[in-house]
């Protein structure tokens, strides 16, 4: 292709435009209002008055497309987080994070990247910081699990059980394990029938914490129990080598519960097999950057 | 400029109706497989690597020609066009086995900013031959026809020195490209910008329409007219699209509908209102 580059003219005037696009929104009125009056005024001069509207209302449009679109999109991606925080609060968490991290690709996908993370500052202060951060963990596992590509799950021979020690398991892109402290989970399925924008009442937090995997299948996304020791296990399994993480599971039980160990460890990693959670060796090409940088909100 | 594609633009008949596909259709869709004659893709949506978007995918491909519609090429960007997203539309095309592919006369991103928002540009025939160029670039890229939609829009750029539709149809001549023609952008701009929409339609080459685009819009209270795609299509484009029938006719027609999106069924009876129309 030729390397003819567009006239200087344009790429400042795009920044111009660019810019009154990305003008935050004014929140002091109730509402979310497009600041008008905060337009530079280089800008308004490219753009000429309408016979219904002048220059800045019509530029209004366009900044209020900007910013609506974008918190749709986190509001998707962070339905949970949203209603727990209500829409007007989680709209001014995501104008925050949206300004400090602009759009930066082509792909809606990755509007929402590092909104975890950035939320773990900008929560910093709140009453409900440690319930809001798990649910905003449960949405962000959530979409990474559905956006995961197809890996083909590992099916251990006969002749590798002498070696399982020493590997190390992937989980599958498709498959996550977590902990919640609070009965989100189950919130988080009833949201459909919870319609609106305002905050809803953050519920007891649980006696014991409960570990479950999300899996994704057909149908959609499973949530799949775990007794508690799975569930830690499975975490270790992601972190050590299979003889790592069995021994550091043994250390961490009372006595009384290690006579049972070894059968039960040998239930769940059947369970775990069985069920597809293990890639089979490493995740294709480009899996296990893009899921970790999902989770993480870090680009590799 | 040189090398017209070949004439499978044409691959679909040219009396189609077709609906943008949306994920709220596809428990209907999949469980009642209703007469379509074809569906239109959001590319983006199918770009990346996760698997339920391209299994379902593979099943509406498998029973109704599918074509490809994006927004993300920032033709009209500043910065260069970006290759990789090329590649990743190519493969995808290849993988449906698209007979063409269109996105937009815009920019939509400046200083590395995606803005997600399809924007437009001076129209200045200063712009007319780099706009063609790199048309006509993808075009070649993707070995298909491609088309170009006219946007709906809000602001007009004082440093406009001829219409829209000059400066569009220059662009789809010079590049030697098509025009995906959205009769409800035609008719939100007129209505913005104070011009006429039958002179608009007078000045496009329906031979090179790849397909004709329908969507509902929404009236601000200050009367500025929104490309919202959340309502059925207004009488007025109906009105529109009968007199580009009798002027241009056959295209393909082809409906969006992006938000509060009803049942397929009602979708698809929207849809419908095209025969009558045209009859």
């Amino acid at each position: 292709m030729s390397a003819r580059e567009m006239p200087t003219w344009l790429a400042e005037l795009q920044a111009q435009l660019g810019a009154v696009l990305r003008e935050p929104l004014d929140r002091s009125s109730g509402t979310l209002r497009a600041a008008t009056e905060r337009y530079p005024d280089d800008a308004v001069r490219e753009v000429v008055d309408a016979s219904n509207a002048d220059a800045r209302a019509r530029l209004a449009v366009y900044n209020r497309q900007y910013w609506f679109r974008l918190f749709g999109v986190l509001q998707t991606v962070f339905p949970l987080t949203a209603r727990l925080l209500g829409h007007w609060d989680f709209n001014d968490h995501a104008a925050q994070f949206l300004r400090a991290e602009a759009p930066r690709t082509w792909s809606l996908d990755d509007v929402p990247r590092g909104f975890e993370r950035f939320l773990e500052r900008s929560l910093a202060a709140h009453p409900a910081r440690e319930a809001l951060l798990e649910a905003a963990h449960i949405d962000a596992l959530w979409r990474a699990v559905f956006l995961a590509p197809d890996c083909a799950p590992l099916r251990p021979r006969a002749e590798d059980a002498a070696r399982l020690p020493e590997l190390r398991l992937a989980l599958a892109p498709s498959v996550a394990v977590l902990v919640e402290r609070w009965p989100l989970l189950e919130l988080k399925g009833r949201l459909g029938e919870l319609r609106g924008e305002s905050a809803l009442a953050l519920p007891a937090r649980l006696a014991t914490p409960r570990w479950y995997a999300l899996v994704r299948e057909d149908a959609g996304i499973r949530r799949l129990p775990l007794e508690p020791r799975e569930g830690e296990l499975l975490t270790l399994l992601q972190q050590h080598t299979v003889g790592e993480a069995l021994a550091q599971l043994e250390a961490r039980v009372p006595p009384d519960e290690r006579v049972s160990l070894p059968a039960s460890t040998q239930r769940w990693l059947a369970r775990s097999v069985t069920a597809g959670f293990w890639a089979d060796a490493d995740p294709p090409e480009g899996a296990a950057r893009q899921r970790a940088e999902r989770l993480t909100g870090r680009r590799s | 400029m040189p090398e017209t594609p070949s004439e499978s633009a044409t691959a679909l008949p040219r009396d189609a109706l077709g609906l943008g596909l949306r994920p709220p259709y596809y428990p209907y869709l999949f469980e009642h497989w209703p007469e379509v004659g074809y569906f239109e893709i959001l590319s983006e949506n199918f770009l990346g690597p996760a698997a339920p978007p391209r299994e379902r995918l593979a099943r509406v491909s498998a029973r109704y020609p599918v074509v490809l519609h994006g927004v993300g090429l920032n033709l009209l960007g500043h910065a260069p066009l970006d290759e990789a997203y090329l590649d990743a539309l190519c493969r995808l095309a290849d993988r449906v086995g698209a007979s063409f592919v269109s996105d937009h006369l815009c920019w939509t991103r400046a200083q590395g900013v995606s803005h997600h928002d399809l924007l437009p540009v001076p129209y200045v025939p200063e712009l007319i031959e780099l706009a063609a160029e790199r048309a006509h670039h993808v075009q070649r890229r993707l070995g298909r026809p491609f088309g170009l939609e006219n946007l709906s829009s809000y602001v007009s750029l004082a440093r406009s020195t001829m219409s829209e539709w000059e400066f569009y149809t220059a662009v789809i001549r010079e590049a030697g490209c098509w025009s995906m023609l959205d009769l409800n952008n035609i008719y939100v701009s007129s209505q913005n910008h104070g011009f006429d929409p039958d002179e608009y339609l007078r000045a496009i080459d329906f031979a090179r329409v790849l397909q004709v685009h329908l969507a509902g819009h929404t009236r601000e209270p200050d009367g500025t007219l929104v490309d919202t795609h959340d309502h059925p299509v207004a009488e007025a484009v109906w009105a529109l699209y009968a007199r580009a029938w009798k002027l241009g006719g056959p295209f393909p027609t082809l409906l969006e509908w992006d938000e509060r999106i009803p049942p397929m069924p009602v979708v698809l009876a929207e849809l419908e209102k095209a025969r009558a129309v045209r009859a």
